[in-house]
């Protein structure tokens, strides 16, 4: 799941893009109003977390252009505005979720995996599919009774085909939403993490869950 | 307590109601009084003429042939009038029934000896037309034999004589003395008096009644204003209060009131929003700890990178310190609470000993420091106070100055006040900003990139400091170019 933060106060934004990343997001990070807005019309996140007060375009334009150009990206506001004419502006101006900083680190995680999920219309957060048992809230995946032990990306990636199971996900919309804007791995990576990927969750004889359809890409499950 | 005005106009219209009716009233009885006296006295008076023509001179006897029979009054058992007649040397020539033996007093100019000689004198020059005529009357409130209250006239006449008569006579005076009890007309004077004090006192009241009414309604206005300023709630002061249907007299203070509210409303939403700032920079810096413990905590780390957050979180709490430290001050500043001890102080040596800090980071950035201050330039002003305002003006000037940019400082003597102006290249705020770089909190919008370590107090804390000190503190841009102006107190040449 890629996610982009918009902060201009850098301890916040290092350390939430820190707990971000190692939870297993790609997180595109500014702390510029102009940069931020660039960042969010040129990529597709899954979810956008975005301070108000920001330099050069603030957190409210930017929301009203990401919704005038009708882009339905999931936007959690994060912000020391806290009165509820401030809560209820940014919420009718299309944010998903409103959180006011000071904030506990886990909330703010939850809240983005829920919206994360809610792109694919995943609410559930326990993902089945066959045997493969997935708990979203704490990043664990089994097989039949058996657990599987996943590094984050491959982990990141196993839950971005899992909420898109049945449907053949090509490998730069993978790409695209497991890897950063400025990172140096180019798509061909995904195949060498898919492979991984199976090792681990096919291991012991276990039928196939991962299929591969050449020039198009892999889908986790049966076709829909 | 001053009364209130609805009672003072009351208390004016009652008063001057009760003084002039009080006038009315009086007129009213004096000339209502004479009318029923001289209507009394009129009646007297013709009983009088009745009495006067049946009295006759014989030669040198006087006769007074008065049939009482037709003139009932005189003898009635209730209320009897009373006459009495005296020839010129005094001795009774006729008396009324009514009187029995009993005397009624002669009184006033019927006493005089004058009054008499005159008498004497007009008819001995043989004015023959006053014979027989009442010559000046004279009226007397009388106490009557029984012992009643009356009325009388004493009239000095002579005698008509007897046509039957021969020869002159020598004219003889007459004095008569006519009385009649006052019963009827002390109770018309009476009810008359009684009349009077009702009218008035009825009117009083009456006066009170609609008097108390028209105030009331006539102070309505006050009222209705009284209750809209009593309906205007601390928490909204945007109320207005509407003035195009008030009276002229009291629409001038709704209007003031209005100006007084709108600058209420304005110094209100000055402290609403300084404090959501202030609750906004507390957040921002607690936040950014928070976050990084708790990321921090998420999972073991090696050694160095607890040391990593904990640095990390120590930075954010010094500044939030500073920025603390610099409320406070500014709130010292603001209550009058800052205890300041001038002194003439060099310009020139303040300002270099402040800039020492800031000297190695501009020159890392390739920034151009220029400095022209006197050395003998010295200004009024508390050591402490003028140094947190240069470090602050400074730090300014070296935050906003672009990396090989240009930062001028000069001063000059300008008659009773010392002037001091810092430059910078490099900033980005129009001239409309530059009016808003003294408000608590304000910050143009580019300076936002730098969150954390500039609060938007420094610039509103130099401001009150130099207002406190009694100098005055001015910021212009000029294409790109930042400037503030201090203006202080300057110390007496000596």
């Amino acid at each position: 799941m890629r996610v982009l933060l918009i902060e201009d106060y850098p301890p916040i934004q290092k350390a939430v893009a820190r707990g971000l990343r190692e939870a297993g997001f790609a997180v595109d990070v500014t702390g510029d109003g102009e940069e931020g807005l660039w960042y969010a019309m040129n990529n597709n996140y899954d979810v956008v977390i975005l301070d108000l007060m920001l330099p050069k375009v603030d957190g409210l334009t930017i929301l009203k252009r990401i919704r005038s150009e009708g882009r339905s990206t999931h936007v959690l506001i994060l912000t020391a505005k806290d009165t509820v004419p401030d809560r209820v502006q940014g919420l009718d101006l299309g944010a998903d979720d409103y959180l006011v900083k000071p904030f506990a680190f886990e909330e703010l995680l939850a809240r983005v995996r829920a919206l994360a999920r809610r792109s694919y219309q995943a609410k559930n957060p326990r993902i089945t599919v066959g045997d493969l048992r997935i708990e979203t809230a704490t990043q664990r995946v089994w097989r039949g009774q058996e657990e599987v032990q996943l590094t984050p990306r491959e982990y990141a990636l196993l839950e971005y085909l899992a909420v898109r199971s049945g449907e053949v996900v090509s490998r730069t919309d993978i790409w695209e939403h497991l890897y950063e804007f400025n990172s140096e791995a180019d798509s061909n990576v995904v195949d060498v993490y898919v492979g991984y990927l199976r090792k681990k969750i096919e291991r012991g004889g276990k039928p196939l869950l991962i299929r591969t359809f050449r020039g198009r890409g892999y889908m986790l499950g049966e076709l829909k | 307590m001053t009364p209130s005005i609805k009672m003072r106009l009351l208390l004016w219209v009652i008063g001057g109601t009760a003084g002039l009716l009080a006038v009315f009233a009086f007129v009213v009885y004096g000339v209502m009084y004479r009318s029923l006296v001289s209507g009394f006295d009129a009646v007297l008076a013709s009983t009088a003429r009745t009495i006067v023509s049946s009295v006759e001179q014989n030669e040198e006897k006087i006769k007074a042939e008065i049939d009482e029979r037709e003139l009932p009054e005189f003898h009635r058992a209730k209320r009897p009038d009373f006459f009495q007649l005296w020839r010129e040397d005094g001795s009774i020539l006729a008396r009324s029934t009514s009187l029995k033996e009993a005397d009624l007093e002669l009184f006033g100019a019927l006493l005089n000896p004058v009054f008499r000689a005159v008498r004497r004198k007009e008819l001995s020059r043989g004015k023959s037309a006053i014979r027989g005529a009442l010559l000046n009357p004279v009226f007397r409130a009388v106490r009557l034999p029984n012992g009643r209250a009356g009325r009388a006239i004493g009239i000095v006449f002579v005698p008509k004589v007897d046509e039957e008569a021969k020869g002159p006579a020598q004219p003889q005076k007459v004095t008569l003395v006519l009385a009649r009890e006052t019963a009827a007309l002390d109770s018309d004077i009476s009810f008359l008096r009684w009349l009077l004090t009702g009218a008035t006192g009825g009117t009083i009241i009456l006066a009170l009644l609609v008097g108390t009414m028209i105030v009331r309604q006539g102070l309505k206005p006050l009222d209705a204003l009284a209750a809209r300023i009593a309906a205007i709630r601390q928490d909204d002061l945007s109320t207005r209060i509407p003035v195009d249907r008030m009276p002229a007299e009291v629409a001038p203070v709704a209007q003031r009131l209005n100006e007084l509210l709108r600058r209420l409303e304005e110094a209100f939403r000055r402290e609403r929003s300084f404090t959501a700032d202030v609750a906004h920079e507390l957040r921002t810096p607690l936040a950014g700890i928070r976050s990084t413990l708790e990321v921090t905590l998420t999972r073991p780390r090696v050694g160095g990178e607890y040391q990593q957050a904990m640095e990390e979180c120590l930075d954010i709490v010094r500044h939030t310190q500073a920025m603390v430290n610099n409320l406070l001050a500014l709130a010292h500043l603001e209550g009058g609470q800052t205890i300041l001890h001038p002194d003439a102080l060099p310009l020139g040596e303040m300002v270099d000993s402040t800039w020492r800090p800031f000297a190695d980071s501009v020159r890392a950035r390739g920034i151009t420091v220029e400095s022209q201050v006197p050395a003998d330039l010295t200004c009024i002003a508390d050591r402490n106070t003028l140094l947190m305002i240069l470090t602050n003006v400074f730090a300014n000037a070296e935050q906003y100055t672009n990396d090989g940019g240009r930062i001028t400082v000069t001063a000059r003597r300008a008659g009773e006040s010392v002037d001091l102006m810092v430059e910078n290249t490099g900033s980005l705020l129009s001239e409309e900003d530059a009016r808003h770089v003294f408000e608590r909190f304000w910050r143009g919008d580019v300076s936002r990139t730098d969150t954390g370590s500039h609060f938007g107090l420094g610039l509103a804390l130099v401001q009150r400091a130099v207002t406190s000190l009694g100098g005055t503190v001015a910021a212009r841009v000029d294409g790109g170019t930042f400037m503030v102006q201090l203006s202080l107190p300057a110390a007496p040449a000596s």
